[in-house]
């Protein structure tokens, strides 16, 4: 034999053998695979055991889900056997899924009831909340009035005890503080040197309420002519308010004016009576924004 | 060399009878016996369909427990057509459809009860908010 003889048949026995692992491989590649539909499942089983929430709470049912989809994959020739492992396994996956899912929701439970309970609380203490705060305004508003109240009370009591101090008589058209002839000479309208203790009391008390006006009014007893009378009681009259202004009364406060001998508090037959009736009236009015 | 020979063949051919005695006993088990009825999945699988059925199934998880029920009567059918195979293999899909359904009810109730939770937490933040802005 030729040397080139021999290495053809070296070929051809190769080429038998290629073809040989030919025909092999193409027999593999015709052996059924994976069946229809089995991918599918194992990838729905790989997306639960991802799940960090559903994981670890069905490990029974997915262990039994992965027996399933193993035995789905395994390659099947009877094609039907194939299509029911996979139903099969696909059903124990979605149902694993659903279990875990269940005890999910359970796990959350006591979450949730804390949640709800703290909500409870929350909304419990906001009710004492307001109500303590309705209370404290309430508290807060009975006290302002009472202070109110105490403040007028005490007004009223300064007040009565200014008037008091004066001699006033509290009347209708306001307190009339009535000064006596002894502010004057006989026939005179000049104020005496002694007179000023009696008006200071009513400076004060001008002073002390500035929103009142004030009325002077002076009378004589009737001795004497009306003019005369008139006319002396006028300037009796504007001696007083003089005397005020000077002492500081805001002079748009007052106004004099002359009475004559009208309007007697006391008999003129008698001397202590026309002594009573010449005198000069100091009406201090309400004030105008009177509360009451 | 002749008797070694000899004996070689006989023991070839107590083999092959043997092997021939196999394959026969083997093909006659199979044509004699159909079968038997797949029992014990048959009942497993009305078992699963009563207790999805007990647990309200038909209302949260219907399409499933319906699949159930008509793959348990195919399954029937395959039994009295002699089809044992098939039978079963209705028999297993019913009873995994009904477990299913089982399964499906069970987590539809866990999360409506988790829902209501949820739903009157909120209703109470809600009441306090609307409260709160009363005050």
């Amino acid at each position: 034999m030729k040397p080139v003889n021999h290495s053809g048949v070296i070929v051809r026995t190769t080429l038998i053998a290629t073809s040989v692992a030919a025909v092999l491989l193409a027999a593999c590649a015709a052996a059924p695979l994976k069946p229809d539909g089995a991918a599918e499942v194992r990838s729905k089983l790989t997306e639960l055991q991802a799940d960090p929430n559903l994981a670890s709470r069905a490990p029974l049912a997915i262990k039994e889900a992965d027996t399933a989809v193993r035995a789905a994959e395994q390659p099947q020739a009877d094609k039907e056997l194939g299509v029911h492992r996979v139903y099969l396994a696909d059903r124990k996956v979605q149902t694993a899924r659903a279990l875990a899912e269940t005890r999910f929701a359970e796990d959350q439970r006591g979450a949730l009831s804390a949640q709800r309970e703290s909500s409870r609380l929350d909304a419990r203490t906001r009710e004492v909340d307001v109500a303590k705060n309705q209370a404290d305004v309430a508290k807060n508003q009975a006290a302002a009035a009472h202070e109110a109240a105490a403040s007028s009370e005490q007004e009223a009591a300064e007040l009565q005890r200014q008037i008091d101090v004066l001699q006033a008589k509290v009347t209708d058209r306001g307190v009339i503080v009535t000064l006596g002839d002894v502010l004057f000479e006989s026939g005179r309208a000049e104020l005496r040197e002694g007179s000023a203790g009696n008006l200071n009391k009513l400076v004060a008390f001008l002073d002390k309420y500035p929103d009142r006006v004030v009325a002077i009014e002076g009378y004589t007893d009737s001795v004497g002519s009306e003019d005369y009378n008139q006319a002396l009681s006028q300037r009796r009259a504007d001696s007083v308010r003089s005397y005020l202004v000077r002492q500081g009364i805001s002079s748009g406060r007052l106004t004099a004016s002359g009475m004559g001998k009208a309007d007697p508090v006391a008999s003129n037959e008698s001397a202590s009576g026309r002594q009573q009736n010449r005198r000069v009236a100091v009406i201090i009015n309400n004030p105008p924004t009177a509360s009451r | 060399m002749n008797a070694t020979s000899h004996a070689h063949r006989r023991a070839l051919a107590r083999t092959a009878v043997g092997v021939l005695m196999l394959a026969a006993s083997a093909a006659f088990v199979g044509c004699a016996s159909t079968p038997p009825a797949p029992t014990a999945s048959l009942q497993a699988a009305q078992l699963a369909i009563s207790n999805a059925e007990a647990a309200d199934a038909s209302r949260y998880s219907g399409e499933e427990l319906g699949a159930a029920r008509t793959k348990l009567a195919s399954a029937d059918t395959a039994v009295k057509e002699q089809r044992m195979i098939i039978a079963e293999r209705f028999a297993e899909e019913s009873r995994a459809d009904a477990e299913l359904a089982s399964a499906k009810t069970t987590a539809a109730k866990a999360k409506a009860v988790n829902d209501e939770m949820k739903r009157s937490t909120n209703t109470l933040i809600e009441e306090m908010q609307r409260a709160g802005d009363k005050s």
